[in-house]
């Protein structure tokens, strides 16, 4: 897609919206950063006009315009705004920050652009506990989100405990190998249950797709004190980071210490996924993704691909979730579907340029 | 041409596997081409629910059948008249050795059998898979009339449909009225719509209710993807059948009342929301089942009263 | 290794009519051995087999006959005496037994036999060429791509086509993809992994969207092809997998010499006379065939990619390829791996994709978590 947009730069439209990108991205990084935040502005805003209801744009702007107002004309629309599509668009924000910034970080930390946050094992973990739930009695609406973050909690618990044997802090390599091996245990523990029970099967089939939707802040508030940390370790962790990255000696001499950044960072990796896909399900690959766009526009340094992943995190998650909504009406279509027919197309756009920023 | 080659095989297997041919037989039509099966069948075995469901109807008790839940149970609702049954496996995989081994002379299967099982299968028994056209009004009885030739007992099958009929029309005559009615599987990030034509749902339509899926259905599919919590109006009707898998019914309904926009829905509103098992209203099939369902909405219209 | 250039060059004698085994004493401390298959005046063919390998993979095959053996005698309907199932296999036991053993477990076992081979045999090819213990033709998104276009076609998607040949076409849609996605940068790098991994995923959620549309009844008779199961097995495509694994064996024998150098590195390699780019495309192309071929008849069963090879390579020989110990490695994985699906939960059948991931995980970690393994292999 790349060279083909190349080869017909010259044509009006195109052309001149590819040369005013390319302007801005080789003269100042920050100036794509605010074209990205634009962006997600312009996209939040979508989210809010745009579902699979009957409340269409134009009604939508409407009762935006006059929230304010006190009389509530449009009682429906704001509804539907204030008490479906807002919280989606929150959750969807959150999630796009957790993945992205989770797999920018992991993809630093293990030097190795293939690296995924579904390969600690998270998400298969938390799929697994979500199965078991389910076997046990549990249903689809009376699921708790608590046992799906502690799934994924306990899955990256086994691949750390798994890798330990290595030591993690010396060769981030092995943890990956690690938790792929881990994943396809769990995943394959998963489809064992599946095969003796086959009400479980008709649940479970639901949930691993992931969605934004039916989830509020309430749902939120009980991973708001993890992810907080998480926020807060990465904050923390980013120059150590960055100072790794030149190097194990050097990193050493400038005062880091290695071994704990490397912990420290899997830790806070470990955090954001499970707290993401405790609330919306499995969402595998925005994690890729993310970061590799990041990379392209931001370089290698790991500080700025973070900033980066800021909004492009959120981008494709919520771009997504409103694809989802006008796919199919009056239904939608599940968002782990979308993200990995948007990612891919995606990723493999940017794998193919000619100069990709190495980690 | 096929079908012939594949006669002649099935032919062959039998006359290979039993001592003698029987004196008589019957043929039927099924999804592989026509098969002969003895008059009188007595080591049935059953690879699917509806097959399991419409034999314990004729009052033949299968020597094996699938598990459905925990690697050991048929489905609940018939439990007790299944009693102690060997199991050949799940319907995920059918273990065809287990199978062999009960010297089965008859072979009832899920119409969705792929055809390399079929082709073993139907080498140690003759197989029945029904040919027909699912998700219309009477596809349900057409299998079970299937299932009740192959097993000599028609005249059992036709009666219990009969029954079942009856029992519908007293529903519809007493109790049901005519109203609009929906049947959902309940999920945060929105509804499973169930199709007018499943099993359930004709049922309840005979029961005299309209059953109403809000267009979300598309033509040929059991259910409908997650209706979005913004559309939810399109299920709002009179009644709200809300089937759960796994969960006692109330849990699931004060756990779907959560929601915001499932709980401004007048339905809801006026408390007209019925939960019933998923395992029998969505994924059984069968005269028994059909009792069963029946049951249930006579129940509840009468508790509504 | 220089005791192996050196015999390549060495003239050809005129007159030889039988196969020869010719030593010098310094080649016989290597542990090699050198044999001459005389095609004609000018064409013999020469194999150098290490000795430790010839012994591995005669023991293999002996645990293989062992296995298959078992198999045949062993099961849900009956467990048969060695006798009894060699009387069986005639036709000269019980109806019962007979039916069992060869129409229901001989045509498993050879199933076995083929997928594990193939699937070993392509995962040995791509590690190699990858230079990565981890890398399976899976990779490249083969696996989800045959699962999807074979679910398609199980849950009635109006497509006419039987799920293996849906399978194979999968797979050569995916494989398709990867390379032509990546084809100007080439098949080096991790670029080309992503483009994989990218297509892979397409397919995995196309998969997975398909399964959430139908009933469960469908979604129950998709699901062997979604793990990876020997039951009922099409019998087309395990005679087509039969025909392509011996031509596939042999040519992957052909480039062992080539692929034993080419695990140094490229710039070694060529300039030992190995025409790098030429033996990839040939196993890459080898591997990818094998794979999509195992695959439209038993489905996903990744793992004996990464056990077959792994196993064999820590009997044989250290630094050398070893493409028959891999081969046969992966089929005594897979039978094994079948014959305890289906007895440990009898009357359950477990699916063998799943006992190989069960049993092969916990492995696998131990042997690459152990401190003085490499990443290469």
């Amino acid at each position: 897609m790349t060279s083909f947009m190349n080869r017909h730069a010259d044509s009006s439209v195109m052309g001149s919206l590819r040369a005013c990108l390319r302007a801005a991205t080789s003269s100042s990084p920050v100036a794509t950063w605010g074209l990205l935040m634009i962006l997600l502005a312009v996209i939040a805003l979508l989210s809010l006009l745009f579902g699979a209801g009957d409340v269409g744009p134009g009604r939508a702007w409407q009762a935006l315009s006059d929230f304010d107002a006190a009389a509530m004309h449009d009682s429906e629309a704001h509804f539907v705004i204030g008490e479906l599509r807002l919280p989606r668009l929150g959750i969807g924000l959150v999630v796009g920050i957790a993945l992205g910034i989770a797999g920018a970080l992991l993809q630093a930390v293990t030097r190795n652009p293939l690296a995924e946050p579904g390969l600690l094992g998270v998400s298969a973990g938390s799929a697994f506990a979500v199965t078991l739930a389910i076997l046990w009695g549990a249903d689809a609406a009376t699921l708790r989100i608590s046992v799906a973050q502690l799934g994924a909690l306990g899955g990256c618990l086994c691949v750390l405990a798994a890798a330990r044997l290595q030591g993690i802090g010396n060769d981030p390599v092995r943890l990956i190998l690690a938790g792929a091996i881990l994943s396809g245990l769990l995943h394959s523990l998963s489809s064992l249950i599946l095969l003796f029970d086959q009400y479980t099967a008709d649940e479970i089939r639901f949930w691993v797709v992931g969605s934004l939707a039916g989830r509020d802040a309430a749902d939120l508030m009980p991973l708001a004190p993890s992810l907080a940390l998480a926020a807060l370790l990465t904050v923390i962790l980013a120059r150590p980071l960055a100072a790794l990255a030149l190097g194990e000696h050097v990193a050493i001499g400038l005062g880091h210490h290695p071994r704990m950044v490397r912990l420290l960072v899997i830790v806070v990796v470990a955090l954001l996924v499970g707290g993401a896909t405790a609330i919306a399900g499995p969402v595998a690959f925005v994690g890729l993704v993310v970061p590799f766009a990041a990379r392209a526009l931001a370089g290698p340094d790991i500080r700025r691909t973070l900033w980066f992943c800021l909004p492009l995190g959120p981008i494709v998650v919520v771009s997504a979730d409103i694809v989802s909504r006008l796919v199919v009406p009056p239904s939608e279509l599940p968002l782990g579907v979308i993200t990995a027919l948007i990612g891919a197309p995606v990723l493999i756009a940017v794998v193919r340029r000619r100069r990709l920023p190495m980690l | 041409m096929t079908s012939l080659r594949r006669f002649c095989m099935t032919a062959t297997g039998i006359a290979a596997l039993s001592a003698t041919l029987p004196a008589s037989a019957t043929t039927l039509e099924t999804a592989f081409g026509s098969v002969e099966v003895d008059d009188d069948p007595t080591r049935v075995v059953t690879l699917y629910t509806g097959a399991l469901d419409t034999a314990l109807t004729a009052g033949m008790t299968p020597l094996g059948a699938v598990a459905t839940r925990g690697g050991d149970g048929v489905p609940s609702y018939l439990n007790d008249a299944a009693g102690d049954i060997s199991i050949v496996g799940t319907p995920r995989e059918t273990n065809i050795e287990a199978v062999a081994a009960l010297k089965p002379d008859l072979i009832l299967a899920s119409p969705q059998l792929p055809e390399a099982q079929y082709q073993l299968l139907s080498r140690i028994a003759p197989t029945v898979v029904p040919d027909v056209t699912p998700y219309q009004m009477a596809s349900w009885e057409q299998e079970a009339r299937v299932y009740g030739k192959a097993l000599g007992r028609l005249d059992a099958v036709n009666e219990a449909i009969g029954t079942v009929d009856a029992q519908a029309q007293e529903i519809r005559e007493d109790v049901a009225g005519s109203s609009t009615a929906s049947l959902i599987r309940w999920m945060p990030q929105g509804a499973i719509v169930m199709a007018p034509q499943i099993f359930s749902n004709t049922l309840l339509t005979r029961s005299g209710f309209t059953v109403d899926d809000g267009d979300t259905v598309k033509q040929g599919r059991p259910h409908s993807d997650p209706l979005s919590l913004e559309n939810l109006s399109r299920i709002d009707n009179d009644w709200l059948f809300l089937a759960t898998l796994n969960a006692e019914g109330d849990e699931a309904y004060q756990a779907a009342k959560q929601s915001p926009a499932f709980e401004r829905l007048d339905v809801v509103q006026q408390d007209h929301v019925i939960t019933v098992d998923g395992q029998l209203w969505t994924s059984a099939s069968g005269p028994m089942a059909a009792q069963a369902i029946l049951d249930d909405i006579d129940t509840a219209m009468r508790e509504m009263k | 290794m220089s005791n192996t250039l050196s015999t390549a060059s060495r003239p050809t004698q005129p007159g030889m009519t039988s196969c020869s085994r010719t030593q010098t004493p310094s080649q016989a401390r290597t542990g090699k051995l050198f044999l001459t298959l005389p095609l004609g005046q000018r064409l013999p063919l020469r194999f150098v087999v290490d000795k430790r390998n010839l012994i591995v993979n005669l023991s293999l095959m002996g645990l293989l006959l062992l296995l298959t053996g078992g198999s045949l005698a062993i099961g849900s309907a009956a467990t048969l005496s060695a006798s009894a199932t060699f009387e069986a296999l005639l036709g000269q036991g019980s109806a019962l037994d007979n039916f069992v053993v060869r129409e229901l477990r001989l045509p498993r076992v050879v199933a076995g036999i083929v997928t594990g081979s193939a699937f070993a045999l392509a995962g040995c090819l791509m590690q190699t060429v990858a230079r990565n213990r981890l890398a399976t033709p899976g990779i490249v998104g083969l696996d989800n791509g045959a699962t999807a276009f074979a679910v398609a076609s199980v849950i009635g998607t109006g497509i006419s086509l039987a799920p293996p040949a849906m399978a194979l076409t999968g797979a050569a849609v995916a494989a398709a993809l990867t390379f032509g996605l990546t084809g100007s940068i080439g098949v080096r790098g991790y670029r080309f992994l992503v483009a994989g991994i990218g297509v892979g995923a397409v397919f995995g959620a196309i998969t997975q969207l398909m399964l959430t549309r139908v009933s469960i009844d469908a979604a129950n008779a998709a699901y062997p092809w979604t793990v990876g199961s020997l039951n009922a097995r099409p019998a087309h495509a395990v005679s087509i997998l039969s025909l392509a694994l011996l031509p596939a064996l042999l040519a992957a024998i052909r480039l062992t010499r080539s692929l034993t150098v080419m695990r140094l590195s490229d710039a070694v390699a060529t300039s030992l006379g190995v025409s790098t780019s030429r033996c990839r495309l040939m196993a890459l192309s080898v591997a990818v065939i094998l794979t999509g071929l195992a695959v439209a008849v038993a489905g996903p069963v990744g793992m004996v990619a990464l056990i077959g090879p792994e196993f064999a390579r820590q009997i044989s020989a250290r630094n050398t390829v070893p493409v028959v110990g891999a081969t046969l490695a992966g089929a005594i994985v897979m039978l094994a791996a079948d014959l305890l699906g289906r007895v440990i939960l009898a009357p359950i059948e477990v699916p063998v994709g799943i006992i190989t991931a069960l049993t092969g995980s916990p492995l696998l970690l131990w042997i690459l978590l152990n401190p003085h393994t490499r990443t290469t292999p």
